[in-house]
């Protein structure tokens, strides 16, 4: 063989090398796959890709510490694009080509609800680690968990602590009419304050996605009576605006929200306009943390080199750590019998709390933490389960 | 708090947001004067400017110096786009020159999000501009940012009237803009005019960044779209291509926005885009040149 | 008298495919199959106006967007329309249609729609009627966000029943292949085509350019909104921002890539960006090539899109196909022999 060109001697390369990695692979025990499709670009991808993060992290301390039922676990990962298309044609993948045995998916109910009609048909249980409408499990079927409480339950605790905590009789509502979330939170928050005897001034609304919010802060500031707090259903990158005109406008009354705030961004971004704030969320994650979560920081931190971006990094975490723990009890790799032990689940101690699902409800029974923005710092002010829950 | 103050805190709140969309549109005005072309990708030198300015605040550069090198970042940035991918296509049809430019918008947005990640961060503004006026006992705020982006909109705007009249290049640039052939039967070296066009328009892209990122406090890959949609209603309201016009259109647009929230029933105020931007049909249909420009001859 | 047998044989074939697929191949591939079938009577609709008449409409998803969510307000089951929407007005909330007529009226309420937003804005020209089309994409969202009586608003329209199936889908292309066809390569065609390339000179011919201008654009639209009530008969559910810039997009580049002014063009770019992007889509997750291991690059597929595409207008503007067809010489006969025959004026 004289005139070996380019190709053929690459072809060759390549080649043996194919051959030398299939020859050297390890037999250890299959992984268990689990499949965890995430909206890492598009426009869900600020809250999915933290999530990712947290459920791998969880991944590599279940198989550091042996495995489940002796098999390591593998995240199968797909990116969805935030494109209820591709959701639906990479649900077909995990369920038919990669024969996933559970799936841990998204933070937004657009996503779960896209792939739900097929995880349902397969019989395939699926975890949202984030997706807070409690409406989903009725919307879909037996397979849907969430590992998160519910809108409904986040405003109530949020109209309850403006009442209590707060003494704010009187409120002012904004809501983002751009996502489905914020608009839920907003409706939930109305019925809870109005049932306990709160009165709105006023509401106003905007779309995701807007800078200038000068023209609603001056109508609130021409109002006749100054309301006693401002319920802000928004996302923070909104609601670090918001307050930073509502403060430079000189109106500093408390602003309360859902865990949309829950972000680095809202100190950073929110600098002392941030005081005041109060926001309703899984679980507190910062300076002063409690111990058990102040240690899912340091290894999230030393596995992606920066502290969690949200409270959605830990809801990834506790999501696959509820789906070993289900494995786990069903005792096989077997769709059915881990369905039946994620509804079983009781007392599971994570990072956001105890998980524990009542007998057909898929939402689980989780206290709410209400953090508070004080000289510049997230501290907890209240944690607590609601005394009326609006139904979902 | 009397009416009057309302009303002039609102009208506060337009000039300071019609100041931001104005020089966004302008930078806009430029490249279609000059190359008659929709440049979608002027929200992503924005974000190139933004960034640029955030990463070296980041490493300890104070703001105006930070400033200055993102509006360069955004000028290497214009000046790249053009040579790589609007150069080869320059004579295509008008609609191969658009979808170029969408797909420069596309490449932009998304290699951000690959290097940046599309989580937003934090635009470290230093906290003098983030303080604020109170005039009339508080009924009248503004703040510090708000003055500053007024004041290096007029600036920068005077700056470029300078250039576009007094300087060799820049009358050449408003030649150009008028008749691209007599332009080019006369002499000047077209090819050098449009660099010059797309590296001025990229400059106010950046400056346009910066100023938006810092109101918003945030940057993100996906930052310069909607500055980017509204700009083009300023434009084409003032008439597309006209530099007054773009600064016009932009004051014009800042003002509808607040007004309709401000003093519209609250069951008419979130259909406030679906009413800018029927308002841009408008003008389409009717005063195809802008406000600006009544008589103008529009090709269809 | 072949002619005849040839098109039968493909149509048995497409049947045998639609049919068949999902006894032979894997849930995936009769996925990815069906989006290209589905994509393909989206980029078709959108060639009619964009590719043959030249009026490049940024607002074609308006109307898939309008098509779907009428579809989806009709085909949900009564029980389901006071659970979810609880304020549709009476004449609205005591049926539920089948899919077939959901389909057609989802159509006819967009070829309407066309038609009310086409007669002003189909004067215009150029950039213009790409700008004023993108403005109303950006109404149609408005709309679909506020009027939350009728669609939920922002959050997720969500019950419509999963009624879509490759039959449906292949039949639908079939019809919309076969309705297109006969327009392009009819008089009708020729006179878009004329309004395309030269305004001045086709009316100086006598061709009413705002009627043949509006024709196409309210056809395109008609099977935009079919294409839309398959789509939402697909998903089962969706929002408002389903049907933004990132779908425009999505068709525009699988037109331009395909070919502007061919049908077959069409179809051809839709399969070249599907399979491209499925293909891009899994090696973005990373790979292992012996001890090397590239790593997730998440995004990556989005740019090297890009990127394809504009090296296609640089290289190739026309696109693949550019105007020619590709018909394994089956229907072009049709057109040429007329012309051979003096039946064409």
């Amino acid at each position: 063989m004289k005139n070996i060109n380019r190709r053929t001697a690459l072809g060759l390369g390549l080649s043996t090398a194919i051959v030398l990695a299939g020859t050297g692979r390890s037999f250890a025990a299959d992984p268990i796959k689990i499949g965890f499709p995430a909206n890492l670009t598009g426009n869900a991808a600020s809250l999915d890709a933290p999530m990712l993060n947290g459920g791998k992290l969880a991944a590599a301390e279940i198989n550091a510490a042996g495995g489940v039922l002796g098999r390591p676990i593998e995240l199968v990962v797909y990116d969805t694009k935030s494109d209820p298309t591709v959701i639906a044609t990479v649900a077909s993948q995990l369920i038919d080509s990669d024969k996933v045995v559970s799936i841990i998916a998204y933070s937004d109910s657009d996503s779960v609800l896209a792939i739900g009609p097929q995880i349902q048909k397969a019989q395939i249980p699926l975890i949202t680690p984030g997706a807070t409408s409690p409406k989903l499990p009725s919307q879909l079927g037996n397979e849907v968990f969430l590992a998160c409480f519910g809108d409904n339950v986040q405003a109530a605790v949020g109209a309850d602590f403006a009442l209590n905590n707060l003494k704010a009789k009187t409120g002012y509502l904004l809501t983002d009419l751009g996502t489905e979330y914020t608009t839920l939170l907003s409706d939930y928050f109305v019925k809870t304050y109005e049932h306990g005897g709160g009165k709105l001034l006023g509401k106003d609304t905007y779309k995701t996605g807007d800078k200038t919010f000068t023209a609603q802060i001056a109508k609130i500031k021409a109002l006749p009576e100054a309301p006693g707090f401002i319920y802000a259903a928004s996302l923070v990158d909104e609601v670090t605006l918001i307050l930073k005109q509502l403060r430079q406008a000189g109106i500093n009354v408390p602003v309360v929200g859902g865990d949309g705030y829950d972000s680095p961004l809202l100190l950073e971004v929110g600098g002392k306009a941030a005081e005041g704030a109060y926001f309703t969320t899984h679980s507190y994650i910062g300076v002063g943390a409690t111990p058990k979560v102040q240690k899912f920081m340091d290894a999230y931190k030393a596995a992606n080199k920066v502290d969690p971006e949200n409270a959605f990094a830990a809801l990834g975490y506790d999501a696959v750590k509820l789906m070993a723990d289900a494995i786990t009890r069903a005792g096989a790799v077997d769709s059915a019998k881990i369905r039946d032990a994620i509804a079983a689940t009781s007392g599971l101690d994570g990072v956001t709390g105890t998980i524990t699902y009542r007998a057909g409800i898929a939402v689980p029974d989780k206290s709410v933490s209400v953090i508070g923005v004080k000289d510049g710092k997230l501290f907890l002010a209240s944690e607590a389960a609601p005394t009326f829950v609006p139904e979902p | 708090m009397s009416s009057f103050e309302y009303i002039l805190q609102q009208v506060i709140n337009a000039v300071s947001l019609g100041s931001l969309y104005a020089l966004v549109a302008v930078g806009l005005s430029i490249v279609f004067g000059v190359l008659k072309l929709t440049n979608f990708a002027h929200g992503d030198v924005m974000m190139v400017g933004a960034f640029t300015t955030v990463l070296l605040i980041g490493i300890g550069m104070p703001f105006i110096p930070a400033l200055m090198c993102g509006i360069i970042g955004a000028a290497m940035a214009g000046f790249l786009i053009e040579r790589i991918a609007y150069r080869p296509i320059r004579n295509a049809p008008d609609v191969t020159r658009l979808l170029t430019s969408l797909a420069v918008t596309y490449i932009l947005e998304n290699f951000g999000i690959l290097v940046f990640s599309s989580s937003p961060r934090n635009f470290p503004l230093p906290a003098t501009l983030n303080d604020s006026w109170q005039l009339l006992d508080g009924a009248i705020t503004f703040t510090n940012i708000n003055i500053l982006t007024l004041v290096l909109t007029f600036v920068s705007l005077i700056g470029l009237g300078w250039f576009i009249t007094k300087t060799t290049l820049g009358i050449g640039m408003r030649a150009a803009s008028e008749d691209m052939a007599a332009a080019q039967l006369v002499g000047l070296d077209i090819n050098r005019l449009i660099v010059v066009a797309f590296v001025v328009a990229s400059a106010f892209a950046g400056l346009a960044g910066v100023l938006w990122a810092a109101q918003a406090g945030v940057v993100q890959p996906q930052m310069g779209f909607t500055p980017l949609l509204k700009a083009f209603v300023a434009a084409i309201i003032g008439g597309f291509g006209s530099i007054a016009g773009a600064l016009v259109g932009g004051f014009m647009l800042g003002a509808l926005e607040i007004f309709i929230v401000a003093f519209l029933p609250d069951e008419i105020t979130p259909y406030r885009d679906a009413i800018v931007f029927s308002l841009l049909i408008a003008f389409l249909l009717f005063r195809p040149g802008g406000l600006l420009q009544p008589n103008r001859e529009v090709k269809l | 008298m072949v002619r005849l047998l040839l098109v039968t044989l493909l149509l048995v074939l497409v049947a045998g495919v639609a049919f068949g697929a999902p006894y032979l191949m894997s849930d995936y591939f009769v996925r990815v199959l069906l989006i290209i079938a589905l994509n393909s009577i989206f980029v078709l609709s959108l060639s009619l106006s964009n590719g043959f008449t030249g009026v490049f409409s940024l607002g074609h998803v308006g109307f898939i967007g309008a098509g779907a969510y009428v579809s989806g307000i009709l085909s949900l089951t009564v029980a389901q329309k006071a659970s979810l929407l609880p304020n549709l007005p009476v004449f609205m909330n005591w049926f539920s249609m089948p899919f077939l007529p959901a389909t057609l009226t989802a159509g006819a309420f967009t070829a309407l729609l066309a038609v009310i937003v086409g007669y002003p804005l189909m004067r215009l020209s150029g950039y213009f009627v790409s700008v004023a089309t993108m403005g109303f994409l950006i109404i149609v969202n408005v709309v679909l966000i506020n009027a939350s009586n009728f669609t939920r608003g922002a959050r997720t329209f969500t019950g419509v029943p999963l009624d879509t199936s490759l039959p449906w889908v292949f039949g639908w292309l079939v019809v919309t292949l076969f309705v297109l066809w006969r327009l392009v390569y009819s008089p009708f065609g020729r006179r878009m085509k004329a309004v395309r390339d030269d305004t001045v000179a086709a009316s100086a011919i006598g061709i009413d350019m705002l009627n043949t201008r509006l024709s196409a654009f309210a056809i395109g639209a008609f099977f935009a909104g079919v294409g839309g009530s398959l789509y939402a008969h697909y998903l089962g559910s969706f929002s408002p921002v389903t049907f933004y810039f990132a779908m425009t997009m999505n068709l525009i580049a699988m037109l331009v890539l395909g070919g502007m002014g061919s049908l077959s063009g069409a179809i051809i770019g839709v399969i070249c960006v599907t399979l491209l992007s499925e293909v891009l889509r899994s090696v973005e997750r990373g790979f292992t090539i012996g001890d090397f291991i590239v790593p997730a690059l998440f995004g990556a597929s989005q740019v090297a899109l890009g990127f394809i595409f504009i090296l296609i207008m640089i290289f190739r503007p026309k696109g693949i196909m550019g105007e020619s067809e590709f018909g394994f010489g089956l229907f072009r006969r049709s057109a040429n022999s007329k012309i051979k025959q003096g039946e064409v004026k």
